[in-house]
């Protein structure tokens, strides 16, 4: 792993979307351990829960209309690690 | 739906008793509901009471915003008879009621006449809210041009605009509080003014 990988995750304070932004950051965590150069929470407002990984927003609430299935994140980070 | 799973749903009160996290947030939201005489009037007229089926879950904006308009039109009026059911754990009445289809979008607000008929069907927040959300959004954005367009992602703003476009927004939301809770109570009311008891 190259371990050059940044994920952010943007999510709605406002909301009370604090569990899955930590659900979605702990799993991460747990299948990539050391992988990853960073993983951001962002809290933001407005029913966001946006999830980039490197450049690539790989999900957007707004745009797909709930939160991601974490498998899907996962294989995002997996491809972007290469 | 049936009478016997219906009367399994939580009352309201029960409903606000076994949050674990954000029962401020929604008694806060329902201290400022504030229903009209005639939209009122509109509901005690129903002869008979309408069944809700109410999903929600506490972590959800939508829920803590809108659950309270109905928990006060409810109590208010006498006619609805309210029981909420948790989202994620009656996933079979979760898929009943998708929004567009597909997205498990909660509140949701289903009402029964008393043979437990559904009349109509609630999901989310009205589209009037949203769209008016979106217009005030996308004018925020165009007063100050350090927030850039309102299609520009969120996490690649600085730190300190951000966080200023965040209490912008936050402010443009509280501050439609009072007209959203209106609009809630207008798609309500035209879906229990379908039902036979409303004749």
């Amino acid at each position: 792993m190259s371990g050059a990988v940044r994920v952010r995750v943007t999510y709605c304070a406002e909301c009370g979307y604090e569990d899955q932004a930590l659900g979605l950051a702990r799993a991460l965590m747990l299948e990539f351990g050391s992988g990853l150069a960073a993983i951001e929470l962002i809290p933001f407002a407005d029913g966001a829960f946006d999830v980039r990984v490197g450049t690539a927003l790989v999900h957007s609430m707004i745009r797909e209309g709930g939160f991601p299935e974490t498998a899907s994140i996962v294989a995002a980070v997996r491809l972007a690690l290469g | 739906m049936d009478r016997e799973r219906f009367s399994s749903g939580l009352t309201y009160d029960a409903y606000k008793a076994q949050m674990t996290r954000n029962r401020e947030k929604l008694e806060a939201n329902e201290a400022a509901v504030h229903l009209s005489d005639e939209d009122l009037a509109a509901f005690r007229r129903l002869k008979e009471p309408l069944h809700v089926v109410a999903l929600a879950e506490e972590w959800c904006g939508d829920v803590l915003a809108n659950l309270p308009v109905i928990g006060v039109l409810a109590r208010e009026s006498g006619t609805l008879d309210l029981r909420v059911f948790l989202r994620d754990e009656n996933k079979d009445l979760t898929g009943r009621w998708l929004n567009q289809g597909q997205y498990e979008s909660i509140p949701v607000f289903a009402f029964f006449d008393d043979r437990f008929t559904e009349i109509g069907v609630f999901i989310e927040r009205p589209a009037s809210v949203t769209a008016e959300r979106k217009a005030r959004r996308e004018a925020i954005h165009a007063a100050d041009p350090a927030f850039g367009p309102a299609d520009a992602p969120i996490d690649e703003l600085p730190d300190d605009v951000r966080a200023r476009l965040s209490a912008a927004i936050a402010k443009m939301r509280a501050d439609l509080v009072p007209w959203a809770n209106d609009e809630v109570v207008k798609e309500l009311r035209a879906i229990a003014e379908r039902a036979p008891a409303a004749a």
